[in-house]
């Protein structure tokens, strides 16, 4: 009995040694000042513009759609879609065209010591209006969503990664969806809270169904994120 | 007592009415005769740059001569009123300097162009003034916080010199004077020589009861006396024989390559009185008796230099060798004894020599690059110079006198070092 409560606590210890000599990334980060996750007073920006198809070719093929018009239409309806599944969401979301932050410049947000999110965030001392012409109190701030087949976010997010150009292996075991977000407080000017998800499905046999369903996962992924970033 | 309340009571409001809260402060430098440029944006309150520089010279002695001004060209300027703007959402209780970053390249280029000037944003929000001061050195407030604000502007003013300006300001440097130092190597930065030699002398204590040991490990060999030239209790010790507690004197010379390891060869010289029991009659023909102890010993040495300003390099070691050490016998009978004793002449011989180990540690105090004080403690041991294989008749030989002896020692050295 006791030999084995020192077996186990001496795998324990080696099984501390291995975890802690790999990468850990914090993938999340929040304002101190975020307390309260967006209720129904939230806008997104940007959906229509952060999506990416990779190995648009395969999935041309597969979906059987011209490969000149995959990446556009694809794109278009995983936008539309998102934007859908927010409302879902959030009831009475506004939309803030993506044309507010135009000429903005790009910058860099640090999550974690190697994880930089990029993307362009509305001016100090700016507040920026929906379509319809009202001041939202937060507005979802959409970067970047990538859609693929077996991707992993520390290769498009860890700074020390994302300049490797090893041959990439091309699986497709699973449809993988990379998100990065920024709640952005619009009264104070200010990023409440900033995550890259990554959501995975199985590939059995590819539809666009699939591709929406993994949509539908990145906005439930996002809705639950930013309840947590607030410690709920 | 009720009234002493009251008086506490009165006197802890005052306090609070006039309690400062400082939300980061990250050590600005206040330069003597500085600008001070008054960014007040909202005009909430309005700020006398002239009144504002006397209260600055009534609470901060050194601040010398400083200049305020209303700093018209943030106050007019579009990209800084929005910072200013932005500024006044966030600057909030237990906000951090990293939440408070300008953003847009335009404003952190002014904050950069700043040189010497200290920014001081002021903003009156629900009873206090929020203050926050920005320098040339971050794109960000340097120190941010409160005061309580005060309708007496002189008494305000105070307040915000208190809380704001009270460290010793320093001396700006002239245009000539930075380039100078913008070019100067940095004082901290030295490359690790490639040999670093030392020769030295030292004055030192040796005693054969190492500090924190029971007494009775070594009181028997310490006791002991000397009768008849040559009997004792026990003879593995020399300390059975000679005192064990003498100054000695050591010549050294060593080195270390690339500041980690080196050597050093060390020569020991000490005098031990031969230990003769003063009861003892035979001793009456006597005059002196006594051991010149030489050593020479060879340690490896490991060493790390800590520089701790451009004089004083300090350089902790250990030290692990061996040594050889020989014992050279004074004796002699007075004048008017024509023919000593045959005690005299069958009196105790120690070894030629015996061969010790030394190990110990110490430190190298260098100034200037050259001059070294150096402090040094160990403990060192003799014992039989050859090893021999047992014979069938080992147990007939007669003991190696001195076979293990050993005592610990420290050691002052004064020290030339060089480099290569």
């Amino acid at each position: 009995m006791l030999k084995g409560v020192w077996t186990f606590g001496l795998w324990c210890i080696v099984a501390c040694i291995l975890l802690g000599c790999g990468t850990h990334y914090q993938w999340t980060k929040s304002h101190p000042a975020y307390r309260i996750p967006p209720r129904d007073d939230l806008a997104v920006v940007g959906a229509d513009k952060a999506f990416v198809l990779i190995r648009s070719a395969w999935f041309a093929k597969k979906l059987n759609i011209s490969a000149d018009s995959i990446q556009t239409k694809v794109t278009t309806e995983c936008a539309n879609l998102l934007t859908d599944e927010l409302k879902k969401r959030y009831s009475r979301l506004k939309v803030v065209p993506s044309s507010k932050l135009d000429g903005l410049p790009e910058e860099s947000l640090k999550l974690d010591q190697r994880i930089f999110i990029k993307g362009k965030f509305p001016e100090q001392g700016v507040m920026v209006a929906d379509s319809s012409g009202n001041i939202p109190k937060t507005i979802l701030i959409v970067h970047e969503v990538i859609i693929g087949t077996d991707l992993s976010r520390e290769n498009y997010f860890d700074y020390a990664l994302i300049h490797n150009e090893g041959p990439e292996k091309k699986t497709s075991n699973n449809l993988t969806a990379i998100a990065s977000y920024t709640l952005w407080d619009n009264e104070r000017q200010r990023a409440l809270f900033s995550a890259v998800d990554q959501v995975e499905r199985p590939i059995v046999k590819i539809s666009m169904g699939d591709i929406e369903e993994l949509v539908r996962d990145i906005a439930t992924q996002i809705q639950r994120n930013l309840d947590a970033g607030a410690g709920l | 007592m009720k009234k002493f309340l009251y008086v506490l009571l009165i006197g802890l409001l005052a306090v609070i009415s006039h309690a400062k809260d400082i939300y980061f402060d990250s050590h600005y430098t206040l330069w003597k005769d500085g600008d001070i440029l008054i960014w007040n944006v909202d005009k909430s309150i309005t700020i006398d740059p002239k009144e504002f520089c006397l209260s600055l010279k009534r609470n901060n002695t050194s601040i010398g001569d400083p200049k305020c001004r209303i700093f018209g060209e943030w106050e007019r300027d579009s990209v800084a009123l929005r910072y200013a703007t932005w500024l006044g959402y966030n600057l909030e209780p237990g906000t951090k300097a990293e939440y408070l970053k300008a953003r847009h390249p335009a404003m952190i280029a002014k904050i950069q162009a700043l040189e010497d000037k200290i920014v001081i944003y002021v903003s009156k929000v629900e009873g206090v003034v929020r203050v926050a001061l920005f320098d040339e050195t971050a794109g960000k407030p340097k120190m941010a916080g409160t005061v309580a604000f005060n309708s007496d502007p002189i008494a305000l003013y105070d307040d915000m010199a208190n809380s704001f300006f009270d460290r010793p300001a320093k001396r700006r440097l002239t245009k000539k004077e930075r380039e100078k130092m913008a070019t100067e190597p940095d004082e901290y930065y030295q490359e690790t020589p490639n040999f670093n030699g030392w020769i030295g002398v030292g004055l030192g204590y040796s005693q054969a009861k190492i500090p924190l040991t029971p007494d009775n490990w070594y009181r028997s060999h310490i006791d002991s006396k000397v009768r008849k030239y040559r009997v004792t209790k026990d003879s593995t010790s020399l300390w059975n024989f000679i005192d064990d507690s003498d100054p000695f004197l050591s010549l050294y010379a060593g080195g270390t390559w690339y500041g980690f390891i080196g050597a050093e060869i060390i020569y020991r010289l000490a005098k031990h009185n031969v230990k003769t029991d003063s009861k003892d009659t035979s001793y009456d023909e006597l005059d002196h008796w006594y051991f010149y102890q030489h050593e020479i010993g060879l340690s490896i040495h490991l060493s790390k230099t800590f520089p701790m300003n451009k004089w004083l390099d300090i350089t902790p070691f250990v030290f692990l060798g061996f040594q050889y050490s020989f014992f050279v016998e004074e004796i002699d009978v007075k004048d008017d004894v024509k023919k000593p004793s045959a005690a005299y002449e069958k009196r105790v011989e120690f070894e030629e020599v015996y061969k010790g180990a030394l190990v110990g540690i110490g430190s190298q105090f260098v100034f200037a690059k050259h001059y070294g004080i150096s402090l040094r403690t160990g403990i060192s041991s003799r014992g039989r110079d050859t090893y021999s294989d047992p014979s069938p008749d080992a147990a007939a030989e007669p003991t190696t006198i001195g076979g293990s002896t050993i005592d610990c020692f420290v050691s002052l050295g004064l020290e030339y070092h060089w480099v290569l």
